[in-house]
C-alpha cells in the first residue's frame, strides 16, 4: 500500500515539473541576438589602464610576464622622458592566453586588468598577437583610485625625493645635529 | 687542531679560524647574510646571520659571522629565538625601504627581496614616515639610490679597504649614514662595478642595461673574459638575442668573486649595430655561406695565378682556441705564406712568455695574493691586467713588500718602490740579483734600491716576479724566467708571472710558437710579396703604430677579406667579409697568462637582436621559426667553408679535430671548471 502511494507520488511530482516548465519562458539566451551583461571581475580580454592622473599605469616591470602560465606575454622596459620607467613595447598573445588572470593578480601597479569583453575570436594568427597600442585604455578600469608613483620613492620628473606618500624630505647627510 | 662543533644536528670539522658561517656553508646550510661576504671579512653589521648558541664556549643567540667555530659549539640555525630575531631584524630594514620593486633593477636577485619574503614580512607595521635620500651621479656605468640602502657597509669596505680607493665610503651618522661621494662625480675606481654585484640590495645597480630585464628572463652561463689575457671568469646574461651584461662570476684559481670595469663594460661592440651581420662581396649583401664561397673562389684563383706563398692569414688573440687552430691548420694544408699573429706587436715578449712558464714556476692570480714579495717587471698591472693589481693589493694588505722595476709613471693602489730604469736597462738589473752573493755589478745608479730587492727576495718565503709583454722584449721575459730559476734552484718557491695582450694570445703562441710578427706581413704586403690577405678576427689596424705604412700595405694588396664578429677597420676595407659570431653565441677556448686553458660556454644562440629587427620597437610581426640573422658560422667554421670543405659537426667534434691535429692541445678534453693547464710540448 506504501509503495503504491510513492510511486503515485513521485509520478506526479515528475509531471507536474514537466507541466510547470511547459508555460515558463525558454532559460536560454539567443547569443548574439542578446548580449547578458557581465560582472566586471568575469575574465577575457586583458587591458593596460592608466593611472588617476591619465599616465600610462604599466612599468614594465616583467612581473605579469613572469607569472603568466603559458607565456604569452612580452615586453621591454625602458625609461621614459619624464623618468619613469615604462614599457617601450608590450605584447600579448591572445591566441595562447588562458585568461586566468595571473598577470592580474601579479601586478603591482593596478595597470593589467582582464575585462568582461571576451568576443575576439579570429581565423588569423597573427591578429591574436595584441601589441601595446591595441591594449592600452584611457580609464583606470576596476582600481579607480591607485597611483603606484604616489607610493614608489622613486624621483622623477614629477615627484622629487621625498615628494611621496608618507615620507621625510632627504636628509642633510653633512649636518652635525642629532 | 681543528675544531668539531655540531650545526643543527650535523658534526662538521672545520680548520681553525673558519667563522661559523662558513663552516654551516660548508655543511651545506645557509645562514642568511646581508653584510658578511667572505672576500671582504666580517663586520657583523647587519644582525641577520643570528643563530643560537646551545652549548659550548659561548651560549645564546649570536652573530654567525663574528663567531669562529671552537670545539663543543652547538649551534641551532633554525632555533624559534633566533628565527624571531631575524625575522625582526629584517622588519626594521624594511621600515624605510622604499615601495619600488617594480622599477628597480635588482628586482629579481635582490638578497633583500629574497629574505624578507624568507623572512614573512609583508606589511610594514611602522606608521611614521620613511627616511629618503638625495642620490647621486656616479658615473655612466652605476646608477645610485641611496633610498633602498640597509646599511650592511659591503660597498664601502670593498671600496676602500679591498680596493684601496677613498672617493666613495661612508658618511653621517645614525639615520642619516649615507653611502655615496663627498659630491657627484665619476668614480675613481675601476673596479666599482662590483658594487652592483656586491650591494645586496639596489643602491648600486647597472646603469648601461637599466630596465633591460629580469634575471629570470636571461639566458645565463658562465664565460671567460677576453679583455685582456687574465681569463677572469664572468656570468654572460643575455636576452632578446643581445649581451645585455656581464657579472663576476666566482673562480677559486683565477679572479675570486670580482672582475675589473673594463671586463665587465667591455662589450658593447657585440651588440652594436654596426657588427657585421650579413656577408658582403664587393658592396652586396649576401648569406655568409654564399661570401665565404666566393671568398674561396678568389683565393683558388689567386693561389694558381700567384702561387699559394700569396696569401696569408692575420689573427690575433682574440679568437678562440678552435679558430686559431683551424686557421693556422688551414694556412699549413694549403702552404699559403703563413699564420701572423697581431698580439706580437702589443707584446714583443709574449713568445719568452710562453717558452719561460713551466710546470713547476707558473702561478695562478689567486696564489699571488698570498705572495710575500712581489717584484713588477716593465708592467703595469692596473692597465694591462687590471684584476692583477687588485691580486697585488690583496698580497700588500697582508704585508707583502711591492717593487717595480719600470720607466712609467706608475699608479698603484697600494704602497711600491719603484725603479725608475728604461726597459733596455732591466735585463742587467734582474740578472744582477743573485740568491746567495752580494748585488751584481751591473746594477749602476740603481745599485742602492737593487740591493734592497735583493735583500727582502732572500728574506721572503713566497716571493712573485712579475713581467709584463708590453714595453720590453723577449730577452727581459726571459732574464725574469732566468731569475726565477736561480732563486728555485736556492730552494726559494719563487714563481714567475707574465701578463699578456689577449685572452688567446697564450692559445696563439701554444699551437704554433714560430707564428710570425705583424711587422713582418706589413712589409711582405707592401713589397707586393703577398697579394691576398685573410683577416680573421684581426686587430692589424689597432695595433700598428705606422698608420701610413699600413695603409700603403693594403691599397697594394688585390684581395683583403674579413672574417670578423666586430666592426673593425679591415672589416669596412674589405672585399669581401664573412660575419662569424662572437664568443657570448659559439662559445670556445681560451688560454690565460698562467696557461689555464678554460671553456667559455656560448650564452645565446645568436642571430641578430630583437632591438634591432624592432627598429627599438615590438618585434616584427611575423610567424617563422628561424632566427634572423642566426646563419653566422663560428670563426673556426669559416675556415672550413673557405676550404670547401664541411666544417667537424659540432663543438665536440671539432675538439677531437683539434687535439688530433694538435696534440698540443690534448688536455682540453679533461677539462674541469678551474679549467687546464697547457703547457708546449717538450
Amino acid at each position: 500500500m506504501k509503495e503504491l502511494f510513492l510511486v503515485v507520488h513521485s509520478l506526479c511530482t515528475g509531471f507536474y515539473t514537466t507541466l510547470k516548465h511547459i508555460f515558463r519562458g525558454p532559460a536560454t539566451e539567443l547569443y548574439p541576438e542578446y548580449k547578458r551583461p557581465l560582472p566586471a571581475r568575469s575574465r577575457a580580454r586583458i587591458i593596460l589602464t592608466v593611472d588617476p592622473d591619465g599616465r600610462e599605469r604599466c612599468v614594465a616591470c616583467y612581473l605579469c610576464s613572469a607569472a603568466c602560465p603559458v607565456d604569452c606575454i612580452s615586453m621591454q622596459a625602458a625609461e621614459n622622458p619624464e623618468g619613469r620607467r615604462y614599457a617601450a613595447w608590450f605584447r600579448i598573445n591572445f591566441g595562447r592566453c588562458i585568461y586566468c588572470g595571473l598577470c592580474e593578480e601579479a601586478c603591482p601597479t593596478a595597470a593589467i586588468q582582464l575585462t568582461p569583453s571576451f568576443e575576439h575570436a579570429d581565423r588569423d594568427i597573427l591578429k591574436m598577437v595584441a601589441e601595446k597600442e591595441d591594449l592600452q585604455v584611457d580609464h583606470c578600469g576596476k582600481d579607480p583610485n591607485y597611483n603606484f608613483y604616489h607610493h614608489a620613492g622613486v624621483a622623477d620628473a614629477i615627484r622629487p625625493k621625498g615628494g611621496h606618500v608618507n615620507e621625510s624630505p632627504p636628509v642633510n647627510v653633512r649636518t652635525n645635529m642629532p | 687542531m681543528m675544531p668539531n662543533l655540531i650545526i643543527d644536528n650535523k658534526k662538521i670539522r672545520v680548520a681553525k679560524g673558519t667563522r661559523v658561517i662558513d663552516a654551516a656553508e660548508s655543511a651545506g646550510i645557509y645562514i642568511p647574510r646581508f653584510c658578511y661576504f667572505a672576500e671582504l671579512g666580517a663586520v657583523g653589521a647587519c644582525r641577520v646571520c643570528a643563530v643560537k648558541f646551545i652549548d659550548g664556549p659561548v651560549e645564546g643567540i649570536r652573530m654567525s659571522c663574528m663567531v669562529e667555530a671552537e670545539d663543543g659549539m652547538v649551534v641551532a640555525t633554525d632555533d624559534a629565538e633566533a628565527v624571531d630575531f631575524r625575522r625582526h631584524v629584517i622588519e626594521w630594514m624594511m621600515m624605510n625601504h622604499p615601495h619600488d620593486c617594480p622599477v628597480c633593477d635588482e628586482g629579481g636577485h635582490c638578497l633583500l627581496q629574497d629574505l624578507t619574503v624568507a623572512g614573512g614580512h609583508g606589511i610594514r607595521r611602522f606608521a611614521g614616515k620613511k627616511r629618503t635620500y638625495a642620490d647621486q651621479y656616479l658615473g655612466p656605468l652605476i646608477s645610485h639610490e641611496e633610498n633602498r640602502c640597509i646599511q650592511c657597509y659591503r660597498c664601502s669596505r670593498f671600496y676602500q679597504e679591498y680596493c684601496g680607493y677613498t672617493d666613495l665610503g661612508v658618511m653621517g651618522i645614525a639615520q642619516r649614514i649615507y653611502f655615496g661621494r663627498y659630491k657627484d662625480g665619476v668614480l675613481e675606481n675601476p673596479f666599482s662595478g662590483n658594487l652592483i654585484d656586491l650591494c645586496p640590495t639596489g643602491v648600486y645597480t647597472d646603469k648601461p642595461s637599466r630596465y633591460t630585464g629580469r634575471r629570470w628572463d636571461f639566458e645565463r652561463t658562465t664565460g671567460v673574459c677576453t679583455t685582456c689575457g687574465l681569463g677572469c671568469s664572468i656570468m654572460v646574461s643575455a636576452r632578446y638575442r643581445q649581451v645585455v651584461r656581464l657579472e663576476a662570476a666566482f673562480s677559486r684559481a683565477v679572479n675570486g668573486a670580482f672582475i675589473c670595469d673594463r671586463g665587465r663594460y667591455g662589450f658593447s661592440w657585440v651588440n652594436s649595430e654596426n657588427r657585421p651581420r650579413q656577408g658582403r662581396v664587393a658592396a652586396k649583401a649576401m648569406a655568409p655561406q654564399k661570401a665565404a664561397a666566393a671568398a674561396a673562389g678568389r683565393l683558388d684563383s689567386l693561389a694558381e695565378q700567384y702561387g699559394a706563398g700569396a696569401i696569408a692569414v692575420a689573427g690575433s688573440g682574440r679568437s678562440s682556441l678552435e679558430t686559431l687552430a683551424a686557421w693556422m691548420d688551414l694556412c699549413r694544408r694549403r702552404s699559403w705564406r703563413g699564420f701572423f699573429f697581431d698580439d706580437l706587436a702589443a707584446a714583443p715578449a709574449a713568445p719568452a712568455a710562453v717558452s719561460g712558464l713551466s710546470p713547476e714556476n707558473v702561478v695562478s692570480m689567486k696564489a699571488v695574493e698570498s705572495a710575500d714579495m712581489i717584484l713588477a717587471v716593465g708592467a703595469d698591472p692596473l692597465g694591462e691586467a687590471p684584476m692583477l693589481a687588485l691580486a697585488m693589493r690583496q698580497a700588500w694588505r697582508a704585508g707583502a713588500k711591492v717593487f717595480a722595476i719600470d720607466s712609467r709613471d706608475l699608479e698603484w693602489p697600494f704602497e711600491f718602490q719603484q725603479v725608475v730604469a728604461e726597459p733596455h736597462e732591466i735585463v742587467d738589473l734582474l740578472s744582477g740579483i743573485e740568491p746567495e752573493n752580494e748585488i751584481g755589478g751591473n746594477a749602476g745608479k740603481h745599485a742602492g734600491k737593487m740591493a734592497a730587492i735583493q735583500d727582502q727576495i732572500r728574506h721572503s718565503r713566497f716571493p712573485v716576479i712579475l713581467c709584463g709583454t708590453a714595453i720590453v722584449d723577449q730577452s727581459t721575459a726571459l732574464a725574469a724566467a732566468g731569475l726565477v730559476k736561480r732563486l728555485r734552484k736556492n730552494k726559494k718557491d719563487t714563481r714567475l708571472f707574465y701578463t699578456l695582450p689577449k685572452a688567446n694570445t697564450f692559445g696563439g703562441l701554444l699551437l704554433d710558437h714560430r707564428v710570425q710578427p705583424p711587422d713582418e706581413l706589413i712589409h711582405a704586403m707592401e713589397s707586393g710579396e703577398i697579394k691576398a690577405l685573410v683577416a680573421v678576427e684581426s686587430d692589424l689596424w689597432q695595433n700598428c703604430t705606422d698608420r701610413d705604412l699600413l695603409e700603403r700595405a693594403l691599397n697594394g694588396l688585390e684581395f683583403l677579406c674579413a672574417a670578423d664578429c666586430m666592426a673593425t677597420e679591415l672589416v669596412s676595407r674589405a672585399d669581401i667579409v664573412i660575419p662569424v659570431s662572437s664568443v657570448y653565441e659559439a662559445g670556445g677556448i681560451y688560454v690565460n697568462q698562467e696557461a689555464r686553458a678554460q671553456w667559455s660556454a656560448p650564452a645565446h644562440a645568436g642571430g641578430t637582436p630583437v632591438r634591432i629587427t624592432g627598429a627599438g620597437g615590438h618585434p616584427p610581426r611575423v610567424i617563422g621559426s628561424a632566427i634572423p640573422g642566426g646563419d653566422m658560422p663560428g670563426a673556426w667554421q669559416a675556415a672550413w667553408q673557405i676550404a670547401g670543405l664541411a666544417p667537424p659537426a659540432g663543438p665536440g667534434e671539432m675538439l677531437e679535430w683539434m687535439t688530433k691535429t694538435y696534440p698540443v692541445t690534448a688536455p682540453v678534453k679533461t677539462m674541469a671548471a678551474q679549467g687546464v693547464r697547457i703547457f708546449p710540448l717538450q
